[in-house]
């Protein structure tokens, strides 16, 4: 007999899940496609814990259990989530749809992921005896494959406070609705007085996990715009150097055209 | 408009929209077996051997052992078994049926079963097989003295690909038996066709047989040739466990296994004099898959249409339809039009093109009009109101300012517009209503005068019950609530033929009209009375003759001119539909809303044909066999349409009516590639053509 929960506090789910292990279930909308008969659940959406949107000095922080509308809906969320947010699948998947399953599902086509991912967003991971902060990056281990322990839970996801107002954001999917992402990119510039505080690229959709190449951006930082651009070419070189596409729905070359078309427009805008 | 045209609600709105309606996968299931099918996993094989789980009481395994009949869907060509003879030709080829009562079970078991193959070599592209099913032509004037005095002559390659239905409800049937007779309803659009395949099928006799239509979700073809097959194995299944079977498939079984638009491969070759097209040798290939079902009039159709709505002095047409190991192609609204009509109008616009001149022009000046001869020899009887419906779409979608603003884009969004002319030939091809169907309607009238309308034509959403309803009212000066129509049962209704070709309306609906002009004049209060009509062929109809295709291939004619505008984005390759307009002329609308609804519903059919849809098959197997896989377009990704209704009546139709369903399938497609070629500044070949598409011509293009 299949055994499922639908714990209404954070400590009784964090129990269960340690007794249990069962699989975390937030939203459905990613179990459901493959909804597997047998499967024990946790349920965490009735979880007042994890439906929290607040700030503190250093993070915005976002309640995993948090669905895609209640993001586009709050104040504290930034544009480029909003933006990103607004563009995933339909009004009934962002009613129900979190994002913590949207990370918790490993996939590199996760969408507001990509948006945690070029803002170094942190995850905290807490389980019965206690709790870590991981940066999502190092969250990621592989397609599917995440470093997530069998009594533990995503509970917050914590965007850095920083300027995230110059940003750059393009979804490209099969149609304008209910699509998944064929590749997607964002990007942040933070220009001060003409010169560069922070760069910082992501690219979804293209290989088994969510690219963000921090090392190249570095490149960039601390740099003015006229250095910036006499960079341009060994920047746009290195990228396309760590941009290896996987062959999915659509081709290699097709990824890899458009992930560097949408970069150069990226500095393009910026008058890079 | 006449007053019949003014819109009423559709019968059918209030039980779908408060979940009442009973489709048939809503029907009770107690007592009932559930039904999974065992299918080929191989594209073409000898089946070596069966190996079955064991199984419990009360399940059983059918196939072709079980068939007390013939194991042969009867449909135009005997080719289709019922369950897999000695080979499989596709990979799901039905071999076998498990059934029982648990569901969960049934689909383990059938998982359980173990086939045995012996591969044999399968083709899947249709230009390299060599099993020819059907093959037409047909000549007209003299065309090697046309191309030996030409100026220029023009030779190009098109191609279309497959088209999935993607209707709401896949495919699902019930068959039982009671007071000794097989029963099977389900979701279908031909109830008799069905009903001849099981008479066939199960050897008995027609009385012995009825079948019925419940709710349907969807069809525009669908549900034409498959209920057939299906039909048959549900109800061999229903025979041998002596228990109603229910079969209703997934969505990923619909896809995957169920019949689809033919691809096709055509070759045009033109001849240019004095600045006009004198000839036109053209070429025609369409993959039918692996069995024929409605391959051959498909093809019929294709080649009919395959030099537009021009008038082409000499020509030379030939068509094959040929064997793959792909799954087997059937009806699709359009039928077999919108892929040559795709490629006379690509056609038409390069040559023009190629002149320097502007297609919209070119096509005028070759226009066909009323009294010119058709393709096969025929007459166009009527007026052929292309002019006047190219002027209402040149004006409003500003056509011409457009196409002049939209010369050497070089920015990242670059516009298009692009402009297509086609027609569809309403009811069967040639003389097959009159020798094939020959369709009977009736209406019968009760004692308190309400009137019923007995014809085997379905609604499957598309609104006929509305349009019979009200020319029967109509005609009979009665209130709408007077009129009695429920989903057919051939246990009550006259074989009036299949609900297809855009024929019901046109045909069927000219029956019942009739038939109500002479209820009208034997009217009698308080009594029952009974008035059947049979179909009469136009006289004026020059006979058609299949095996030479000279004659009339159709009494009439509807016509469509659609002008599409896209937006690419150069560096995502994203194909933006932004607008899109339609004249049309289905003759006299009996409900304008309703024609409305059915030419932007096949507007947009057609539109993403061109720019969106498309199977993705290895080696025979579909890999995009899922809603969020195989795209069709969503509310967002649509202009709105601006539908402008063009009305030429037509004598031989209820009220002046023509042929609707499909007409607005047909156009969408080569407007929306023309448009594309308008901002891409190039000349394109193929349907569909995706932002990978545009990303590889750009590509080509900067090299
Ligand atoms: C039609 C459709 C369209 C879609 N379109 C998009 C789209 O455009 N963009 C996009 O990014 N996604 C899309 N998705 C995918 C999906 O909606 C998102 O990934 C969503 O964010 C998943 O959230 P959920 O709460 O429904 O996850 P669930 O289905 O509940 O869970 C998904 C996975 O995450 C795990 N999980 C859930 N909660 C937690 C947690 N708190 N801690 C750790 N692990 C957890 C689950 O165990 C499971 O493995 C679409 C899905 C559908 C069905």
């Amino acid at each position: 007999m299949v055994k499922s929960f639908a714990p209404t506090t954070l400590a009784e789910a964090l129990k269960l899940r340690k007794a249990h292990g069962l699989t975390l279930y937030t939203g459905g909308t990613d179990l459901m496609v493959e909804a597997k008969e047998d499967a024990s659940y946790l349920f965490l959406h009735k979880i007042p814990e994890l439906k929290e949107i607040k700030q503190d000095a250093q993070y915005i922080r976002f309640g995993a259990a948090c669905t895609f509308s209640d993001l586009i809906d709050h104040p504290l969320t930034p544009k480029i989530l909003k933006e990103a947010c607004g563009q995933i699948a339909a009004p009934a998947i962002r009613n129900i749809g979190s994002i913590g399953g949207n990370i918790g599902n490993g996939s590199p086509k996760a969408d507001s992921a990509l948006i945690f991912m070029v803002t170094d967003s942190l995850v905290r991971l807490v389980c019965e005896d206690g709790e870590r902060m991981l940066p999502l990056k190092e969250f990621y281990l592989g397609r599917k494959k995440l470093a997530l322990r069998r009594d533990e839970i995503i509970a917050e996801v914590l965007i850095p406070r920083q300027n995230l107002d110059n940003y750059y954001y393009t979804k490209v999917g099969a149609r304008n609705a209910l699509a998944i992402s064929r590749v997607a990119f964002a990007g942040i510039l933070d220009v001060r007085d003409g010169v560069i505080r922070h760069c910082a690229t992501a690219f979804g959709a293209v290989s088994d996990v969510i690219l963000r190449p921090a090392e190249i951006d570095a490149m960039l930082t601390g740099k003015t715009l006229t250095q910036a651009k006499a960079l341009r070419q060994d920047y746009l070189a290195a990228i396309d150097q760590v941009i290896v596409p996987i062959r999915g729905r659509v081709g290699v070359e097709y990824r890899k055209d458009v992930c560097l078309n949408l970069v150069r427009d990226f500095l393009d805008v910026n008058g890079i | 408009m006449k007053s019949i045209s003014r819109s009423i609600p559709k019968k059918d709105h209030g039980e779908k929209m408060r979940g009442q309606a009973m489709y048939v996968c809503d029907c009770p299931t107690e007592g009932i077996l559930f039904g999974r099918m065992v299918r080929s996993s191989v594209p073409r094989a000898k089946v070596a051997n069966v190996k079955l789980p064991t199984l419990p009481d009360g399940y059983c395994y059918v196939d072709k052992n079980d068939v007390p009949g013939t194991n042969e869907v009867l449909m135009i060509v005997q080719d289709t078994p019922v369950f897999a003879g000695e080979t499989v030709e596709h990979i799901g080829d039905p071999i076998g049926l498990l059934c029982g009562p648990d569901e969960r079970e049934v689909l383990r078991l059938a998982g359980e079963v173990e086939i045995e193959y012996e591969m044999l070599e399968p083709t899947f592209d249709a230009r390299e097989s060599d099993v020819v099913f059907f093959d037409y032509a047909y000549e007209k004037g003299n065309t090697a003295a046309a191309f030996a005095q030409a100026d220029h002559i023009f030779e190009e390659d098109f191609e279309t690909g497959l088209q999935e239905h993607m209707c709401m409800e896949t495919n699902g049937l019930i068959a039982g038996s009671s007071d000794g007779k097989i029963h099977v309803h389900g979701s279908l659009q031909c109830p008799y066709y069905v009903h001849k395949a099981l008479v066939h099928a199960l050897g008995c006799r027609p009385e012995d047989v009825s079948v019925a239509q419940d709710v349907i979700g969807g069809a525009f073809g669908a549900k034409e040739d498959y209920p057939s097959i299906l039909a048959c194995q549900v109800a061999v299944a229903a025979h041998k466990a002596g228990k109603p079977v229910r079969v209703i498939f997934d969505r990923k079984e619909d896809i995957e296994c169920t019949s689809k638009r033919h691809p096709s491969f055509c070759n045009y070759k033109v001849a240019v004099k004095d600045g006009k097209v004198t000839a036109m040798e053209i070429e025609v290939l369409y993959d039918a898959g692996a069995y024929t079902t409605m391959s051959p009039v498909v093809l019929q159709r294709g080649i009919i249409g395959a030099p537009g709505i021009y008038n082409v002095p000499n020509l030379k047409v030939h068509g094959q339809s040929r064997k793959t190991n792909n799954v087997p192609n059937g009806a699709f609204r359009g039928f077999g039009g919108p892929q040559t009509f795709f490629a006379v109008e690509m056609m038409m616009e390069h040559v023009a093109k190629n002149l320097g001149l502007e297609p919209v022009d070119f096509k005028l000046a070759h226009l066909a009009k009323q009294g010119d001869s058709t393709s096969t020899g025929g007459k166009y009887h009527f007026p052929v109101p292309i002019a006047p419906m190219v002027d209402a779409v040149l004006k409003a979608s500003d056509y011409r300012a457009k196409r002049a603003a939209y010369q050497n884009q070089t920015g990242r969004y670059r516009k298009g517009i692009g402009l297509s002319a086609v027609f569809h030939g309403g009811g069967f091809t040639g003389s097959a209503e009159r020798d094939l169907l020959k369709s009977v309607a009736r209406l019968h009238k009760d004692k308190d005068g309400n009137v019923e309308i007995l014809t085997a034509n379905t609604d499957m959403g598309q609104g006929l019950f509305v349009a019979f309803t009200k020319i029967v009212a109509e005609t009979l000066d009665l209130p709408h609530d007077k009129i009695i129509l429920t989903m057919p049962n051939t246990d009550r209704v006259p074989n009036s033929g299949p609900t297809v070709a855009s024929r019901s309306v046109m045909v069927v609906g000219e029956l019942i009209r009739r038939a109500a002009v002479r209820l009208k004049d034997e009217w009698k209060d308080g009594e029952e009375q009974t008035v059947t009509e049979h179909y009469k062929h136009p006289e004026f109809m020059i006979p058609f003759d299949i095996k030479t295709f000279s004659g009339d291939a159709y009494p009439t004619y509807s016509w469509a001119v659609n002008a599409v505008e896209v937006e690419i984005d150069t560096y995502t390759g994203a194909i933006k539909l932004v607008g899109g307009w339609g004249s049309f002329d289905a003759g006299t609308p009996i409900d304008e809303n309703i024609l409305r609804g059915q030419m932007e519903g096949g507007f947009v059919q057609s539109l993403s044909y061109g720019m969106m849809e498309k199977i993705t098959a290895e080696k025979g197997k579909i890999r995009n066999n899922t809603f969020s896989d195989y795209m069709i377009p969503t509310a967002m990704d649509l202009p709105k349409l601006e539908i402008l209704l063009h009305v030429e009546d037509y004598p031989g139709g209820p009220f002046g009516a023509k042929g609707g369903g499909e007409l607005p399938h047909v156009g969408g497609a080569p407007a929306t590639i023309a448009a594309i070629e308008n901002a891409l500044d190039t000349k394109l070949g193929k349907a569909p053509f995706l932002p990978e598409d545009v990303m590889n011509h750009l590509r080509e293009v900067n090299r």
